[in-house]
């Protein structure tokens, strides 16, 4: 465990390095993650001004809270791992990962999360300038606060499985974008991020419940605006454990078959 | 012209090279009826609680949509493969050849690539703007289809210019790949009609980002929103950033060749 | 000579580099303050090249070729000079004149990767706008020539090194330019290929009376090609005129070879021993002393046989630019 410790402190510190060669040219996504929910936020703030001051349970105020929150979780749980895999795979970049006696994940994770420790400097302030601007309710609940951790940090674990899970396709397919589109499209209107899940048809909320979209985006932000009962929040924690459980399983499967049918393919 | 002459030659170099790859087309349509999709279930979703948004209505949105469509798969489909195309050749000194050419460089380097099944977007869009009017029962008059042209083509001629600035850029900053990522991440934003915006979102995608004049402009035209002065203004705008970055691209090709190795 | 093809008078080129250290300090640093160099690239050069000429230009890597390669066809301004080519200034980049020149560089391609040549030559046809009659019997004689018959077909990225080059160099011919700018043609190419480009290069300056200007690593393209070279050093032209008088001017030595029969005896006496094979001995002697040597070598041994020579060119110019390196 001390040596995985080990390999993750290597890791941060040559990501680090490179983040400010490299990835300065990924901050110019973070325009992406910043404009998104501020247009759906614009949107149902637009809704809400036409409909009397809300829809639904959510006031102009509320909504403000909501996507801006979303901006944040988003952020802190994305990954853009289906796309380096489909480059690295392309180029034939994979040796480096095949031949090293740890997961190649540990490393993924550490690129991850040492880049979103330089990117949150500027989300933070950007985020709390928007909430000033749109005049962001946000409501003070201490256990929600609490809760708030580790519901996030089990949202990126469970959403960091999936997505690597789901980068392997890039070992059987060149369309991986057609793939991570579909991927997108679901999680956009699955995860809370088109609107609220409550203000969504009931069959899609049902759907959304079934999914890991909910619990790996919505779900802390609904827990944090406090928008859950202690007895929502507690399932919520279940259906995160149970897509741990799932997504590992799943990722040692579909690894183990990668590595085949990359060995059986060559380069 | 020699433009379209020129254009005429490397649109069919496109569709020679991708001919071969028939499944392109079936995969680019997958995606372009996703993305539509997407569009209209998001719509779809904003009606089941209100009937009008900022004063537009369901249908005049899809316009919208129809006109988004269009004009981000004619942009896709020579304009950006065009300018990545240009940035790559300066990084490796492939510009050389284009520079050797008895022709006109920015023309050459504007038409350059086209990825041809991005016509599957064009024609979709088109489709979807002309299903939109129908169920509207717009009376389209031959003034608005005109003025509806005009817009198009201001609209094109503004983030042409814009995208070939960004591009010139490159001989000067080398590790500019990525700077074309700022017009697609803001685009996202023409989908929904710019005056819904805050202010100085509506300045930064009007003057910084052209995204209003190449969506919501024209659409304003189709949905009779569209003043004279809105008209007037996006012409004026689009000569006035063809002239500026031709200079522009002049400019940089002096440099180019004066401090290249 | 009548009106010369090139017409080239204290041509100079600088740049300014900046200069950066590594590191992520440095780099911030480099935002406030830049350190920049002078580089002189070129060196009031000065020549006329007549129409017709194949030249070779010589020079190390840095040395200013390929920069003067790149102000002549237009790709570069100069700091100071005079340039014509053909009658123009070349950086004004007058259709006209780029009608009539073509630049080919052996590392890099100007071919449409994903497609047959066949189809980047159509292109090329459109710039240059080459009549449809005109086009056809250059294509035919081209592909003649460069035995380019089942190559045109295939896509470029199948094509093999030599094959693309071929491909390449035939696209840059269609429009039957007047002027060539062969920026290292046969790099990376095997032996064979190298050969076949030469003799092509060769048969069509003989053909069409095309002017050539090369630059090359190889001497085997310099002296296959060209009877008039140019030397380049720093930018500063060191040498202009026929290669055997290259030789000549610069080589302070003459190799000669003696066939003895066995290696036993030590000439050390008689100049500095290169090898010793099969009973060939080669010495390296002043070019002052051949004569003498020779006849001592004559009177002294049991000679077999005996032969004179210059020394190979590749020394001779490792040695000038070694003189130079000051």
């Amino acid at each position: 465990m001390r040596d995985l410790l080990e390999v993750y402190v290597q890791q941060f510190k040559t990501t680090l390095a490179t983040q400010v060669q490299y990835r300065a040219a990924l901050v110019i996504w973070l325009i992406g993650h910043i404009l998104d929910p501020v247009i759906y936020l614009v949107v149902w703030d637009t809704v809400a001004r036409s409909s009397g001051g809300r829809v639904g349970t959510f006031s102009t105020g509320d909504f403000g809270a909501y996507f801006i929150l979303l901006m944040l979780v988003n952020h802190a749980t994305f990954t853009w791992i289906m796309y380096e895999y489909d480059y690295r795979i392309r180029h034939g970049d994979l040796s480096f990962a095949l031949l090293r006696p740890i997961h190649p994940i540990h490393a993924d994770i550490a690129d991850n999360v040492s880049f979103k420790l330089i990117t949150l400097m500027f989300m933070l302030p950007i985020a709390a300038g928007l909430a000033i601007v749109f005049r962001a309710t946000l409501p003070l609940i201490p256990w929600a606060l609490a809760a708030f951790v580790p519901a996030l940090l089990l949202a990126f674990i469970v959403r960091f499985l999936v997505e690597w899970t789901l980068a392997m396709v890039a070992f059987w397919t060149t369309r991986v974008s057609a793939i991570n589109q579909m991927y997108y499209v679901a999680a956009l209107f699955l995860s809370g991020q088109v609107a609220p899940l409550s203000l969504m048809p009931f069959p899609i909320q049902v759907v959304a419940t079934l999914l890991p979209f909910r619990w790996i985006i919505g779900f802390p932000v609904e827990l944090l605006l406090g928008r859950l009962t202690p007895g929502e929040v507690l399932m919520g924690f279940a259906a995160q454990g149970v897509w741990l459980a799932i997504g590992l399983a799943l990722l040692k499967i579909v690894w183990r078959a990668s590595v085949r049918q990359y060995s059986a393919v060559g380069s | 012209m020699t433009y379209l002459r020129l254009l005429y030659v490397f649109f069919r170099i496109g569709v020679l090279g991708e001919l071969a790859y028939r499944v392109n087309f079936f995969v680019q349509l997958f995606q372009s009826l996703l993305g539509l999709g997407t569009a209209l279930a998001g719509l779809a979703v904003i009606f089941t609680h209100t009937d009008r948004l900022g004063g537009w209505r369901p249908d005049e949105l899809i316009v919208l949509v129809g006109v988004y469509m269009l004009v981000g798969g004619a942009i896709n489909l020579v304009i950006q493969p065009s300018m990545e195309r240009l940035i790559e050749s300066v990084r490796e000194g492939t510009l050389d050849f284009t520079l050797t050419k008895p022709e006109d460089a920015q023309l050459l380097v504007s038409v350059q690539a086209v990825q041809i099944w991005q016509l599957t977007d064009v024609v979709l869009g088109f489709g979807v703007l002309i299903v939109a009017l129908i169920r509207l029962g717009a009376a389209v008059g031959v003034w608005q289809a005109a003025a509806f042209g005009v817009a198009l083509l201001a609209g094109g001629a503004i983030v042409y210019s814009f995208w070939l600035i960004l591009a010139t850029c490159s001989f000067w900053f080398v590790r500019v790949e990525n700077i074309l990522v700022i017009f697609q991440s803001m685009y996202e934003a023409g989908r929904w009609p710019v005056s819904l915006y805050p202010g100085w979102l509506r300045f930064a995608l009007t003057f910084v980002v052209p995204v209003a004049f190449a969506t919501t402009v024209p659409a304003q035209a189709l949905t009779g929103r569209l003043t004279g002065q809105t008209l007037l203004g996006a012409v004026a705008l689009a000569a006035a950033l063809l002239v500026g970055s031709r200079l522009f691209w002049r400019f940089g090709i002096r440099y180019y060749s004066g401090a290249s190795a | 000579m009548s009106t010369p093809t090139i017409h080239i008078r204290n041509l100079c080129k600088t740049y300014i580099v900046t200069e950066r250290e590594a590191g992520v300090v440095a780099a911030l640093q480099s935002l406030v303050r830049r350190h920049t160099e002078q580089v002189i690239a070129v060196d009031g050069l000065t020549f006329d090249v007549a129409p017709g000429e194949i030249i070779g230009f010589l020079g190390p890597n840095g040395a200013g070729k390929t920069t003067t390669l790149k102000m002549l066809s237009g790709l570069l301004h100069p700091t100071a000079g005079e340039v014509t080519v053909l009658g123009h200034v070349p950086w004004r980049r007058e259709k006209t004149f780029l009608r009539q020149i073509t630049l080919v560089m052996g590392q890099r391609n100007q071919l449409v990767w994903d497609i047959p040549a066949i189809d980047s030559y159509e292109l090329n046809r459109a710039i240059y706008r080459i009549p449809a009659q005109d086009y056809r019997r250059t294509l035919d004689e081209l592909t003649d020539l460069l035995e380019l018959g089942p190559l045109l077909r295939k896509p470029v990225r199948n094509l093999s090194l030599g094959e693309r080059m071929k491909c390449e160099i035939a696209a840059a011919l269609l429009h039957r330019p007047q002027v060539l700018f062969l920026d290292e043609p046969t790099i990376g190419l095997d032996v064979t290929m190298q050969r076949r480009i030469r003799t092509f290069i060769a048969e069509y300056n003989r053909r069409y009376g095309a002017t050539v200007l090369l630059t090359s690593h190889y001497m085997a393209d310099v002296e296959a090609l060209c009877r008039r070279v140019i030397v380049i050093h720093h930018g500063k032209l060191l040498f202009d005129g026929e290669l055997a008088g290259l030789v000549q001017s610069f080589s302070a030595h003459k190799t000669i070879t003696v066939q003895l029969g066995d290696c036993e005896t030590d000439l050390w006496s008689y100049g500095d021993v290169v090898t010793c094979e099969d009973g060939y001995v080669t010495l390296r002697v002043p070019k002052s002393e051949t004569a003498r040597v020779t006849e001592r070598l004559l009177a002294d041994l049991p000679i077999i046989d005996l032969t004179v020579e210059d020394p190979p060119i590749e020394e001779v110019i490792e040695q000038v630019f070694a003189q130079e390196a000051v």
